[in-house]
């Protein structure tokens, strides 16, 4: 057989409600053409982030239900705790509101003036915390993961060889951990190999540094382990979940992707000094130790999802379908980063619309293109994102990403006509300007206008 | 007019949620293994919980509907549009930025208007609202009105800001080192005690007349709008609606912990009416919480708070509310039991220095009683004390506040009569053989909100409650 079909059916839906070019026209402008500024009302297929976006099971309904709201010591904590011990290993398991408090609160506690803190690529909220803290985030990924076209299997990889030249250059008291995102959102959702991680395992080793994981993907790059890593094939994917935990020393997780659950996040620490004083950080700007800042109930479908997500019948349908969609727009001749990701497809901006320049956002032009021409909503991952302060990041990607068992294939062939559709007319797009934007964090609320 | 009816509950029980009776055996070892912190007790060893009505509460069939109806977009949620319509209709003020809980609004509120230096004012304090404006590099200072601090004072506004303190403080130091005025309704640490109208009106007139602006902490806002509404000469033909508007319409803005009133399991909001201030704190509950139209909340959340919120205001609500806790606290009061007068809005709050007079502050009495309370009938109250005030931030020594107290708080919608008469005989039997109950010292104390984690260990023997 070759068809793959989605290991369950569905039990409840939500009614999306259709908009008229006219009508997206009038909305785009009202919000100032950004798409974090628009009702989500008015979308139709919200591929903005897969964060928190996706659908429950029914098993996890039932945790909802049973949730034990009790300030202190609740079962749902428990419950939780145990889920999280047997998926990772970890006994110090802190529970916050979603991943970026866990990000604040290691940042606080780790960060500050002069520090460097390396990572494959930093997420925004990453970023943002350790930069808020006064350190720098700098980015380290293979020279594979920067080139939209190549076929390597693991381009989320960090690059051991520049990781050892920063150690030399910045010394290691200047680096108070070593970071890896698994999967690299930022890169496209690209993997990164158990053999790397390995070996920035064995560099922190050498240098006495500890090795944290961005760990909110972490069944999807297991997942890929699995299929493109050699000697990896015949092993479940909970066992290589497993590895991937016991190699580090620490982990920030949202548990809004690979968790499942529209809300929550994991701290995951191993120092107990780091523990006490995240305990109380945790408190003061979360919530209790065994609630974090989460219903007791959010808990509950927490522990359960982390169950699921590792299911390889789950974990086949989520990566194929995601890759589905790439194929399909390869194949109509728009050049997105390759191979396709775990989690979303990103479409390369440059590519799409080389006559827009890069300090016309081009990311933002096809956002908009997309949005104006079928109701789509993506997100752009480029110069609005990162390009603050006059730097320009290695690429210019729109990303498509895709909530976990919420979409079906009829509305992913609905996206794949439209992306044909606005290609064919990719000559009409129109750059944009910034009109206003805060001091950190732009993409989510700045303004622009059409040029 | 409702003083003569009868408090029963404008609902019925839709569903149930199972408790685990425990033996005093097991008990013993539980806390023990907690501590003798009820903080560090698992929940399926209590009974009855009267940890807190923060989070507690049971939510309505509506806002169980309201659950399923939840828009997890990450931005522009539905849901976001309901609340934000929610707080503008009940609360009045221009500006919403949700927040995963109260102190998420704290935190950005105390980063966000406290220079180094400055002085807060308040209604007394409360232990996470100060923390965050000592981080923020600012210091409390308490302006409450005398009689808050005397737990027999029958006064019926002991939450009221006394007005004289307030000038003093102006004066000596000056209102462009006051960051502002934290006002708390229904203050918790006095006892869930009310502030009149009156003196709402007359602290924010003073302070603005100083340009100094007023932050509400409306945590409690529709309780106390229930006391005006029953002691103050005006108000008694006027809706809850009406009342928390007239509170809200005379400050600046408010931080929310929508766990309490607003009758949900997680949620809260920073409200402001200053448009700059807005854009700042919109740019920093990003970081912190979340986009601002979600900030770390699930949709389906903001559409149980927006309906939670809306129900609150139902005067047959709030007076089963209420009248569940007078219940209660005319039963420990026929009895002879020194709890603090008034009753309050959201809980009991036993005197322990008159309850155990034999245990000396140093010893915790508070702690002590919370912990046998527990071992006698599995009902799990909370320390409101020396405890609970930590040390003074500059001398390092313990701070021991004029009210030593436990707190019985009561969930809204949660427990029965029945629940209440357990309670009740509980205390009662302890009050008859309090000479049993042994002082505690720490074994292990936090550096900050040291209540949440301290252990502790009976001063002698291994025991709180002796047989």
């Amino acid at each position: 057989m070759k068809t793959i079909i989605e290991p369950f059916r569905i039990k409840s839906v939500e009614p999306i409600r259709m908009t008229t070019r006219e009508e997206r026209e009038d909305i785009l402008r009202h919000a100032d053409f950004n798409l974090f500024r628009i009702h989500a009302d008015d979308v139709l297929i919200d591929l903005l982030t897969d964060s928190g976006t996706g659908a429950m099971s029914s098993l996890q309904w039932a945790g909802i239900m049973k949730g034990d709201e009790s300030y202190a010591g609740a079962k749902s904590w428990y419950a939780l705790e145990e889920s999280v011990r047997e998926l990772t290993g970890f006994t110090q398991i802190l529970p916050t509101h979603q991943g970026r408090a866990s990000e604040r609160i290691l940042f606080e506690l780790v960060g500050g003036p002069g520090l460097v803190v390396p990572n494959n690529s930093h997420f925004d909220t990453t970023r943002a915390n350790i930069e808020h803290s006064g350190a720098t985030a700098v980015d380290l990924l293979i020279a594979e993961g920067h080139d939209p076209r190549s076929r390597h299997p693991f381009k989320g990889n960090l690059d051991v060889a520049a990781l050892e030249r920063l150690i030399a250059e910045r010394g290691r008291d200047a680096i108070p951990l070593v970071m890896i995102t698994v999967t690299n959102n930022s890169g496209g959702g690209q993997p990164v190999s158990l053999e790397n991680i390995r070996a920035v395992r064995a560099v922190c080793d050498r240098h006495g540094l500890p090795l944290f994981l961005d760990a909110c993907r972490f069944a999807e790059n297991a997942w890929f382990v699995k299929q493109r890593e050699p000697g990896h094939a015949a092993r479940p994917v909970r066992e290589i979940v497993r590895e991937m935990f016991d190699l580090c020393d620490g982990a920030t997780i949202s548990a809004k992707k690979d968790g499942l659950v529209n809300i929550g996040g994991l701290l995951l620490l191993r120092d107990p000094e780091l523990v006490r004083r995240a305990d109380e950080l945790l408190i003061l700007t979360e919530g209790f130790l065994t609630y974090g800042g989460l219903a007791g109930r959010d808990l509950e479908a927490m522990a359960q999802g982390f169950r699921e997500v590792v299911d390889e019948d789950y974990l086949h349908y989520r990566i194929r379908s995601t890759e589905y969609l790439g194929e399909r727009l390869l194949r109509a001749g728009i050049q997105i980063v390759e191979p396709p990701g775990g989690h979303a497809i990103y479409v390369d901006a440059l590519a799409f619309a080389p006559h827009i320049p890069r300090e016309q956002f081009p990311g933002q032009a096809l956002v908009v293109a997309l949005y104006r021409h079928a109701g789509i909503r993506a997100c752009e991952i480029g110069s609005v994102m990162f390009g603050k302060g006059g730097k320009t990041p290695a690429m210019e990607l729109v990303r498509l990403a895709i909530p976990r068992r919420v979409y079906t294939q009829s509305h992913i062939d609905y996206v794949i006509e439209a992306a044909e559709e606005v290609y064919a007319n990719r000559a009409s797009l129109r750059g944009l300007a910034i009109v206003e934007e805060p001091p950190s964090l732009r993409h989510f609320t700045a303004r622009f206008r059409e040029v | 007019m409702p003083s003569h009816r009868s408090w029963a509950e404008p609902w019925k029980v839709k569903m149930v949620e199972h408790l685990r009776m425990t033996t005093r055996e097991e008990r013993e070892r539980v806390i023990a293994e907690a501590g003798f912190n009820t903080f560090l007790l698992p929940s399926q060893f209590v009974y009855i919980d009267l940890l807190t009505d923060s989070g507690t509460s049971a939510m309505s069939d509506r806002q169980w509907a309201g659950m399923m109806q939840g828009d997890e977009a990450y931005a522009g949620s539905m849901n976001y549009y309901h609340l934000e319509k929610a707080v503008h209709t009940y609360y009045g003020y221009k500006h919403l930025i949700p927040t995963h809980q109260g102190r998420g609004a704290e935190h950005i509120l105390s980063q966000l208007c406290i220079k180094a230096g400055q002085v807060v004012p308040g209604n007394m304090y409360f232990t996470t609202t100060k923390v965050h404006q000592e981080l923020a590099g600012g210091r409390f200072a308490d302006v409450i009105v005398d009689e808050a601090h005397d737990p027999a004072s029958e006064f019926p506004f002991k939450g009221n800001v006394d007005l004289a303190k307030l000038e003093r403080l102006i004066r000596e130091r000056g209102a462009t080192n006051i960051a502002y005025l934290s006002l708390e309704t229904n203050v918790n640490m006095a006892g869930g005690q009310p502030c009149s109208m009156e003196n709402i009106q007359a602290t924010c007139a003073l302070c603005h007349q100083h340009g100094i602006p007023v932050y509400l902490d409306a945590t409690r806002a529709v309780e106390n709008a229930y006391f005006i509404r029953e002691r103050e000469q005006g108000y008694e033909n006027k809706s809850l609606a009406e009342i928390l508007r007239e509170i809200c319409d005379q400050t600046d803005g408010c931080t929310m912990s929508a766990k309490k009133d607003a009758l949900v399991n997680i949620g809260g909001f920073l409200a402001v009416n200053d448009d700059a201030l807005a854009e700042k704190a919109r740019n920093m509950v990003v970081i912190y919480e979340g986009l601002h139209t979600y900030g770390g909340l699930a949709g389906r959340d903001m559409e149980a708070m927006a309906i939670g919120i809306q129900e609150s205001v139902q005067l047959d609500h709030m007076h089963a509310r209420i009248g569940q806790v007078e219940y209660l606290g005319h039963k420990l009061i026929d009895a002879g039991i020194p709890i603090v007068h008034p009753i309050g809005g959201h809980g009991i709050f036993l005197d322990a220095a008159k309850f155990l007079p034999h245990i000396p502050r140093e010893e915790f009495p508070s702690q002590a009683l919370a912990a046998a309370l527990y071992v006698d009938s599995g009902v799990r109250a909370m320390e409101r004390g020396a405890v609970s005030a930590g040390r003074d931030h500059d001398t390092g020594k313990n701070i021991f506040p004029a009210l030593e107290l436990v707190r019985l708080t009561i969930p809204r919608r949660v427990y029965t009569q029945a629940h209440m008469d357990v309670t009740a005989e509980s205390v009662i039997a302890l009050y008859q053989h309090r000479d049993k109950i042994v002082g505690l010292n720490f074994t292990h104390e936090p550096e900050y909100l040291r209540f949440f984690q301290a252990r502790f260990a009976p001063v002698r023997g291994g025991r709180v409650l002796l047989d």
